[in-house]
């Protein structure tokens, strides 16, 4: 498990360097500049260029990067070419949010979509047909619609949730739970329709297996054999599907974040990547790196213990 | 499959449990009221802002229509009037030489920052003589070349500023109004780090970190010992940004914030669910033409093409098709100012004919081509637009912005843009924007209008009206601006927390301290 866990973290921090030398790359290569976004329209092309040289845009690449990658590592992401502050506790704060939302969705459909999947394998008959149709439904309906959906619902006809906004959890619990509410339902109703059908069919395969039949002659409680032997049997690929849709959940906030005007780091990166404001980007940039590399991680042991046989290949 | 049914029950118990789950996150929060903590207290009004009013920091002269944000922690040496005028503010007397070249203030005394320095004479210097720092595009015109140029700053005594100007400035205290007229202690002037995150202001509010978080929310409590404080009614203001027109209709209409601008698109359902909506007219939608002397361009060079432009759009068919609500308009001014003329909308209304003929004159009977800077916002009504011209032979090309600095750099690169234009005070506009801003980056000149716009600037009552009506007529003869519509800005408030909003003149942002609470 060690030598397992060695080539992960070695794997991963490779991809984080990559994905920072990306970033970099892909920042200075779109169109534009900082300095000219901070002075409008109608700047001089001397103006624009007198302001990058302030906010050292012109220096060459390599000291750029060589300058930002030295305060990196020791914690300092820099400032914001724009707006002055401390890129690092920013986002610190931004963080939160997004990983509140993400973390919420990939749980709320993990247990809706799990439910409902091995009900539907479970039961078969109508149960299974309606499952499996209104799963296919909701999984092809836009998140943004489903958003606008639910603020019309629930906030502006039923006046129950707010719209927009968020409440830090140390303010107010109950007001933070309902800031992330909707975000997070918004997020959670096709995720669990994706886990339903995926839960779904690894039960079904796992019910069809022999072993499980042989257990089933044995006179094992049913109840053991559904939720100990062929869930456990299930579960690999709906745990490998959960993790990778956390990931994407992490992305997708971008989306949400903007409809329920969430202090998040998609909001950050949105108006980052418009201004030009590097040091932002790449913030931003790492910590989703970080937050995929570390999911992987999880992924790959929680797999390897849900399967032992997975932890030789 | 059907063997296992047997487990059904707990197959129920689990679903239910997940349901349960589910409804929890949702009930536990349904509570009494889906308001939020923002709007809860009488004595705290919340602002929906259409972005992040402190992207760039806190320095107000980094921005050009930060005012409503910007007045809750800075003030300003004059400030704006409910009628749309202007008052002394941080000055108490003001006055002009002879000639107008030169602006005495008198300085309010006793006025302290929230850091505790004095205003002085010495501050104020300090901030005007920032004027020629590109970055703080609030002094834009007052800068070196600019059409409202100052020449020099003095501070005679500790109470005393004078401004010497380049050429007449009869009405410079209009400028002083808003962002570059806010003054920034000698602190913050002193660490521009420092007031990157923070304000360093004299004004009634200071920013409480604790409730506020960058590009989100802006919480600002009430300074105690402020020198105006009762024009403000609130304890409390929190400016949320909302940069997403639906987003923040909805903030409104769910009572989250109390007062919010609303977008056009946004209107009607907010008016929809019985929350109060002011409108004000004044934002005329323009095609104004960059390349006046047709560098970019070659027939936008010559007026009578610029003019074939003018007659060959039906801005009926635009109206009627795209922006139902605004009205169609020829005139360069909206329709509440001096100036306007009715009769320009029939001179320089649709005639193809006559753009044709127009086109013929200048030696473009076949037509011509150029390609225009699109965005998302304007995208619709320039396909509008291409398919009217194209009518008349001329293609107008597309381009989506590929970044913000392409947009940007389209009043130099194209020679037609597209603007909402919300017209401030006429001769103020037509300094800072028309002839020395950044709609003429060429230094285009045109005898007639600075002629009318100085006689504008330095006349009252008829005299001011003619000169105003010929300038408007001017600007819309010589192709500069080709206007569309005008369309109305919208503010939306909360009935039952907010009296009826008022605008300041042809300021689309309600002042802050003319809002105030509904009982």
């Amino acid at each position: 498990m060690t030598r397992f866990l060695a080539r992960r973290a070695a794997m991963a921090v490779l991809t984080l360097l990559a994905v920072i030398v990306l970033t970099f790359a892909l920042v200075h290569s779109i169109p534009g500049s900082p300095g000219a976004v901070m002075l409008g329209p109608g700047a001089s092309a001397r103006d624009i260029h007198a302001q990058n040289e302030l906010l050292g845009w012109n220096q060459p690449l390599a000291v750029q990067f060589w300058d930002w990658i030295t305060h990196a590592v020791r914690g300092d992401l820099g400032t914001s070419l724009t707006g002055g502050n401390e890129v690092g506790p920013d986002l610190a704060s931004r963080l939160p949010v997004t990983a509140a939302i993400a973390l919420g969705a990939t749980a709320l459909s993990g247990v809706l979509g799990i439910v409902s999947g091995v009900v539907a394998a479970v039961r078969g008959g109508l149960v299974d047909r309606f499952i499996t149709a209104f799963s296919g439904i909701v999984v092809s309906l836009p998140t943004f619609w489903l958003g606008i959906l639910l603020v019309y619902v629930a906030s502006i006809r039923l006046g129950w949730l707010p719209a927009t906004g968020y409440t830090p959890f140390a303010d107010s619990p109950v007001d933070w739970a309902k800031s992330l509410a909707l975000p997070v339902l918004s997020l959670a109703i096709g995720g669990a329709a994706l886990v339903a059908r995926q839960a779904r069919a690894s039960m079904v395969e796992a019910l069809g297996q022999e072993h499980i039949r042989t257990l089933l002659a044995t006179g094992i409680p049913p109840w053991r054999l559904l939720y100990v032997h062929a869930l456990r049997n299930a579960s690999v690929p709906v745990v490998a599907g959960l993790g990778m849709q956390f990931v994407g959940l992490f992305g997708s906030t971008v989306i949400v974040e903007q409809i329920f005007a969430l202090p998040g780091l998609g909001q950050v990166a949105q108006a980052a990547v418009t201004s030009h404001d590097f040091p932002s980007v790449q913030g931003v940039v790492i910590i989703a790196t970080v937050v995929v590399v570390v999911t992987n991680v999880a992924l790959d042991v929680l797999i390897s213990a849900l399967n032992p046989k997975l932890r030789a290949a | 499959m059907n063997r296992f049914k047997s487990g059904s029950a707990r197959s129920g118990i689990l679903l239910a449990t997940a349901t349960a789950l589910t409804l929890t996150s949702v009930t536990a929060c349904s509570s009494s009221s889906a308001s939020g903590a923002s709007a809860s207290a009488s004595d705290t009004l919340t602002v929906g802002m259409d972005g992040d009013s402190a992207a760039n920091g806190y320095d107000p002269a980094k921005y050009t229509e930060m005012r409503q944000f910007f007045e809750s922690v800075y003030d300003s040496l004059f400030v704006k009037t409910a009628d749309g005028g202007v008052k002394p503010s941080l000055a108490t007397k003001f006055a002009y030489n002879k000639d107008k070249t030169q602006l005495t203030l008198t300085l309010r005394k006793g006025v302290t920052f929230a850091d505790g320095s004095k205003l002085t004479a010495a501050v104020v210097k300090k901030n005007l003589d920032r004027r020629n720092d590109a970055a703080l595009v609030a002094y834009g015109n007052m800068a070196k070349g600019g059409q409202a140029e100052i020449k020099q700053v003095t501070a005679p005594d500790d109470q005393t500023v004078v401004l010497t100007f380049a050429k007449a400035q009869p009405t410079f205290q209009e400028q002083l109004a808003s962002d570059a007229g806010m003054i920034v202690s000698a602190k913050g002037l002193a660490d521009s780090k420092a007031l990157g995150v923070a304000p360093y202001g004299s004004g009634p509010y200071t920013l409480e970190k604790s409730g506020s978080v960058k590009g989100s929310k802006y919480t600002m409590v009430r300074r105690k010992g402020y020198w105006n404080s009762a024009a403000f009614a609130y304890d409390t203001v929190v400016y949320r940004a909302l940069p997403d027109p639906q987003a923040r209709a909805n903030a409104l209409v769910s009572g989250q914030v109390d007062v919010a601008a609303v977008a056009g698109s946004t209107s009607s359902f907010v008016k929809s669910r019985g929350t109060g909506l002011s409108s004000l007219g004044g934002t005329v939608v323009t095609l104004p033409v960059f390349d006046k002397k047709g560098t970019v361009s070659k027939p936008f060079g010559d007026e009578r093409v610029r003019q074939a432009i003018q007659v060959a759009i039906n801005r009926q068919d635009l109206v009627s098709g795209l922006h139902k609500g605004d009205k169609p308009t020829s005139n360069a001014f909206p329709s509440s100012f001096d100036g306007y003329d009715a009769a320009l909308n029939t001179t320089w209304g649709y005639h193809p004919d006559k753009a044709k003929k127009l086109l013929a004159e200048a030696g473009y009977a076949k037509g011509f081509s150029f390609t225009v800077i699109t965005s998302q916002a304007n995208q619709t009504d320039l396909e509008a637009i291409q398919k009217q011209l194209k009518a008349v032979g001329i293609d107008m090309k597309l381009k989506a912005a590929a970044s913000t600095e392409e947009a940007f750099a389209a009043v130099s690169t194209t020679p037609l843009g597209y603007l909402a234009f919300n017209w401030p005070e006429p001769v103020v506009a037509m300094q800072a924007v028309v002839l020395g801003g950044f709609l003429n980056t060429q230094k285009a000149t045109d005898k007639q209008l600075t002629a009318y716009t100085d006689a504008a600037a330095g006349a009252t009552g008829a005299k001011r009206t003619e000169a105003l009506t010929k300038l408007n007529a001017r600007l819309v003869e010589t192709g500069w601006l080709i206007p569309l519509y005008e369309s109305y800005s919208y503010a939306g408030y909360n009935t039952k927390k907010v009296k009826p909003l008022t605008f300041a003149g042809n300021d689309a942002y309600p002042l802050l301290s003319s809002i105030k609470p509904a009982s």
